[in-house]
């Protein structure tokens, strides 16, 4: 199941792009069409379709069903409502460094950057730094995706 | 006989590559995209802990106060178990007895790395780096490795006269 901020990132990117909202509109028109259909009537290639298929039936914005050796697509009914305070509720997001910070105070919010630091240079392994913060491997790495430490 | 050689390269990959896919919404396009390629994935028992078990735990933990938090980390366990049992990961057991001496060595090395006692050390790490010198030896095929870890790498690198491996770009 996927949260409110990933549906709501999910509708917007998929009504902010106009092939894929003209995708949208089309299907409403002539529901049950197939990707092969689609492409041919909007005149994208067909990777393309496929890719914003799929892109839309995450968001939940459009349904398929397979019938004998095709899949056919159908718009789902949705209703998506825009508001400064609907897209704050969406973002107000409960983070695993919101529940360090409860847990650590600023010390250790000191702490978890020295240790970061160690770790990104590759003085430590991650578990090892995970282990010096008194915290679960699974936490720590979350630490560093949602605060962008991650080495690529 | 390329396909044959592309056919069947092991991959271990770390837990962070694996819980950084898995929170962006990508492990599953990232698994099926390795299988294509031909690649199996495998995991060591302690990291297949790290992915379900303690996540599960600190859920567990943080439900009452953080309810959205909890769900979300339940569904992300949820993922990687359907990711095991439908073979996209394969989870290996690290044969202890015959790989005594090559863990020893392991936890030696990484122990220096950071100056803590061998006992301390997590599982996981020697665990992983024993994987990819049994698969190796189990082949005799280079090991490819994926992690986030540059440690981890540092300590790989003790070994790479033992073992032939290749490390991966992560995503």
């Amino acid at each position: 199941m996927i949260d409110m901020a990933e549906r709501t990132v999910s509708i917007l990117k998929a009504v902010g792009n106009p092939n894929k909202a003209r995708i949208i509109a089309h299907l409403t028109k002539h529901r049950g069409e197939t990707a092969e259909d689609l492409g041919k009537h909007l005149g994208y290639p067909l990777p393309t379709v496929y890719k914003y298929l799929r892109e839309l039936e995450a968001a939940r914005m459009i349904e398929s069903e397979v019938k004998g050796k095709v899949r056919l697509y159908y718009p789902s009914d949705f209703k998506f409502m825009i508001s400064p305070e609907k897209l704050m509720e969406a973002f107000e997001e409960q983070s695993v460094l919101d529940v360090y910070k409860a847990r650590f105070g600023e010390d250790g919010m000191k702490r978890l950057i020295e240790v970061t630091e160690k770790a990104k240079a590759g003085k430590m392994t991650y578990r090892q730094a995970a282990s010096t913060l008194g915290i679960t491997y699974y936490e720590f790495i979350s630490l560093l995706d949602e605060t962008g430490s991650v080495n690529e | 006989m390329r396909l044959a050689l592309l056919m069947n390269r092991k991959l271990v990959v770390d837990s962070s590559v694996l819980i950084i896919l898995n929170r962006r919404g990508t492990l599953e396009e990232y698994l099926k995209r390795r299988k294509d390629e031909g690649y199996e994935v495998f995991i060591p028992r302690a990291i297949a802990r790290e992915l379900l078990d303690e996540p599960k735990k600190y859920a567990e933990e943080i439900k009452e106060r953080l309810p959205t938090l909890a769900r979300k980390i339940l569904d992300s366990v949820g993922r990687i178990n359907v990711a095991i049992e439908h073979g996209l990961i394969k989870v290996e057991t690290v044969k202890y007895r015959k790989y005594s001496r090559i863990m020893d060595n392991v936890r030696k090395h990484l122990s220096e790395l950071e100056a803590k006692p061998e006992h301390a050390l997590k599982k996981g790490d020697p665990e992983l780096i024993t994987l990819i010198i049994q698969l190796y030896d189990k082949s005799r095929e280079k090991v490819f490795v994926s992690t986030k870890d540059k440690g981890l790498l540092r300590a790989l690198k003790a070994f790479d006269k033992r073992v032939e491996y290749e490390v991966l770009e992560s995503p």
